[in-house]
């Protein structure tokens, strides 16, 4: 993302003490957090648990008070409903009324943005069809698996188009499909302009999604940038070479050998689990459909085909 | 389409939101079970009362009355703090609060929506707790002198019927819950209330013999005060209801509402249970008000206590509606405006307290 943009999350010196009943200090979950997220980005926040993940999140939407430090988000005070009109938030645990089915707990949700209620019924059906829930659009969400609960919440914070989503967990509780499909929906929601800041245990997601990071640990910041940039190791040169066979990539490891001095490591990459899953379960026969994909305005990136077993990979150390 | 494209109004958008959550916080509250076992257990002991009291010296009607009204006051004042304290320390134990308030919505617009929920359950109750009093009282022995039968005779009727309106209103619910998938709770809350007002507009069909209008004369004529006004003509409707009993329930209603808006604004600090503790005492304290104040100098512990705690002797006044007295509408109002200003002096801690009340 360009750096020029103007930043739609700004905070410094963020700092927040929970209390107990007396007012006594009982842990300092933030401590000092000097934040930027640039309009349009895809920014992950990652830690361990208790790491201050959700606190910061809090805290920028106006839900916990910061015991000290400023909060600018939208360009304006973390608690101004026109900055809110603009913002999605999914928590952490979707946080659903049980009794309402999830129409109606898009129509609530939708009420609380002031749309109409033309506008709420033709928003809530699409998306009831966007999260794969118009099978179940009329059962109370109390019944609900944690995954189908999610994609009620989901579908919730993107009731009023968001300018800024906020993405607590994301894919947590979700199976693969649904999982590829929210990074896929975040990744074309930022193509459309949408800034996106996101938390995630699961770190692979953040990775095939965000552009920047910052990792947070017992409140405390402690590295931030381009995931290029952050992973990047800078004493090792990787070649990738589609169709090599077995003794051509010999001779070139050795050439390799030879002019460096130093060892080669030859390797054939293995596919991830999630790609795998993927491909077969687009291959079973079942023509299944993924859901999100018309709303996405292209196929989701369930991979067409196996990767060749020629592929070899030579990370030179 | 958005908001954020400008076209909404910061006034508009907030009745809104508060419409949309005292909704849900009405739908929520009802189709609590325990909701509909307060409503049930206030309109059933009322309904019953007439059948079960004994050595009753003339006064049937007015037992019959005072526990009504006393079912309404105490079973309203559980339901009304009891869904305070769940719908509002519920819910930010839960997170559906934070999950609403990280929506372009303000604290105050959602505690006072909050607080508008909780009194349309409480109005709610308090109808069919109403029409179960005035049902009960008619129904209740009385002292007639008709050309047919003179002497105390209960009105079977109208007590079966307001009893078989509830057994209705339950399997109406049950069938709209196993063909329609409806809500139980909520049908049967709403149903129930229903049946009773249902029952009260029967009630003016015939009288307390069994006798369906139209009756000519004599043959209307009960004796009993109030009915010798038709016995002139012909009687097509008369309810023969105490129609004075509703000031005196308005009355309840408004104490009603002052609990409902204590309970909220407790609520956004303590959890269900204190709040329900805190407000049976201001109950009890309210109700013995003017005695505490009896010979007790004004800064002292008494009269401190007195002066900050609605006096809710102001709003208990069955004993003005006996032997046929009248509550005037005007006294009505001036505790209607009494009851207002406690519910605004509660409603605004409550607000100070929820404003800076961190929500995880």
């Amino acid at each position: 993302m360009p750096a020029s943009k103007s930043p739609v999350i700004e905070t410094r010196g963020l700092r927040k003490v929970f209390r107990d009943f007396w007012r006594r200090p009982t842990v300092e979950a933030v401590k000092g957090l000097d934040l930027t997220i640039n309009d349009g980005e895809v920014f992950g926040l990652l830690g361990p648990n208790g790491s201050g993940k959700s606190t910061t999140i809090k805290m920028l939407l106006g839900l916990l008070r910061p015991t000290a430090g400023t909060i600018r988000v939208l360009d304006s005070a973390p608690d101004d409903t026109h900055a809110k009109a603009c913002i999605g938030y999914l928590p952490e645990v979707s946080h659903l009324h049980t009794f309402l089915t999830p129409r109606e707990t898009l129509m609530y949700y939708a009420s609380l943005f002031g749309l109409s209620r033309a506008q709420a019924v033709q928003r809530t059906r699409e998306l009831l069809a966007m999260v794969d829930l118009e099978h179940a659009a009329d059962r109370a969400v109390g019944g609900f698996s944690k995954g189908m609960a999610r994609r009620v919440g989901l579908a919730q914070a993107l009731v009023n188009a968001p300018r800024l989503l906020i993405l607590d967990e994301p894919t947590s509780g979700l199976d693969p499909i649904g999982s590829r499909e929210v990074k896929d929906l975040v990744c074309a929601l930022a193509k459309g302009g949408v800034t996106v800041l996101m938390t995630s245990h699961l770190l692979a997601d953040v990775e095939d999604v965000c552009d920047r990071v910052a990792i947070l640990d017992r409140g405390v910041l402690c590295a931030e940038g381009k995931i290029a940039d952050l992973l990047r190791q800078p004493d090792a040169v990787r070649f990738e070479v589609e169709g090599l066979d077995e003794p051509d990539a010999a001779a070139v490891r050795a050439e390799l050998e030879a002019r460096t001095g130093r060892r080669v490591r030859q390797e054939y990459p293995a596919m991830s689990l999630e790609r795998y899953f993927l491909q077969v379960v687009a291959q079973d026969g079942q023509q299944r459909t993924f859901a999100m994909a018309p709303f996405l305005g292209a196929t989701l990136s369930a991979p067409e085909t196996a990767p060749t077993p020629t592929s070899n990979s030579l990370p030179m150390t | 389409m958005f908001p954020h494209d400008g076209q909404s109004r910061a006034r508009g958008l907030a009745l809104k939101q508060t419409a949309a959550i005292a909704r849900a916080t009405l739908v929520e509250a009802i189709q609590q079970p325990v909701a509909f076992l307060i409503l049930l257990s206030a309109v059933m002991t009322t309904l019953l009362v007439p059948v079960f009291q004994f050595h009753r010296f003339g006064e049937d009607g007015r037992l019959a009355r005072d526990s009504g009204l006393a079912c309404m006051l105490v079973f309203g004042l559980v339901l009304a703090a009891g869904t305070a304290g769940r719908t509002v320390s519920g819910e930010i134990t839960c997170g559906t609060a934070a999950a609403a308030l990280g929506k372009p919505v303000r604290r105050v617009t959602f505690l006072l929506a909050k607080a508008l929920g909780v009194l349309a359950v409480t109005m709610l109750f308090w109808l069919g707790v109403l029409c179960a009093t005035l049902l009960a009282e008619r129904g209740s022995a009385h002292f007639i002198s008709h050309i047919e039968y003179t002497g105390y005779v209960m009105d079977v009727i109208t007590l079966v019927l307001g009893v078989a309106g509830v057994a209705v209103a339950l399997l109406v619910a049950a069938a709209r819950h196993y063909y329609g998938r409806r809500r139980f709770g909520v049908s049967a809350f709403v149903g129930v209330v229903l049946s009773q007002v249902l029952v009260v507009l029967a009630t003016g069909f015939y009288n307390r013999l069994g006798q369906l209008y139209p009756l000519l004369g004599e043959a209307a004529c009960l004796d009993s005060g109030a009915d010798h006004a038709h016995a002139a003509g012909w009687v097509f409707y008369h309810p023969e209801l105490n129609l004075r009993v509703i000031p005196v329930a308005l009355l309840v209603l408004f104490a009603l509402a002052i609990f409902a808006a204590l309970a909220t604004a407790l609520a956004t600090r303590l959890p269900t249970g204190p709040t329900l503790a805190i407000c049976a005492g201001v109950l009890l304290l309210g109700l013995a008000g003017d005695s505490l104040l009896i010979g007790a100098p004004f800064w002292s512990v008494r009269g401190l206590v007195a002066g900050l705690l609605p006096d809710l002797q102001n709003f208990w006044l069955c004993d003005a509606v006996a032997r046929g007295g009248r509550i005037a509408w005007r006294y009505v109002g001036a505790a209607a405006l009494y009851a207002l200003t406690c519910c605004v002096l509660f409603l605004g801690a409550g607000c100070l307290a929820f404003r800076e009340r961190d929500l995880g």
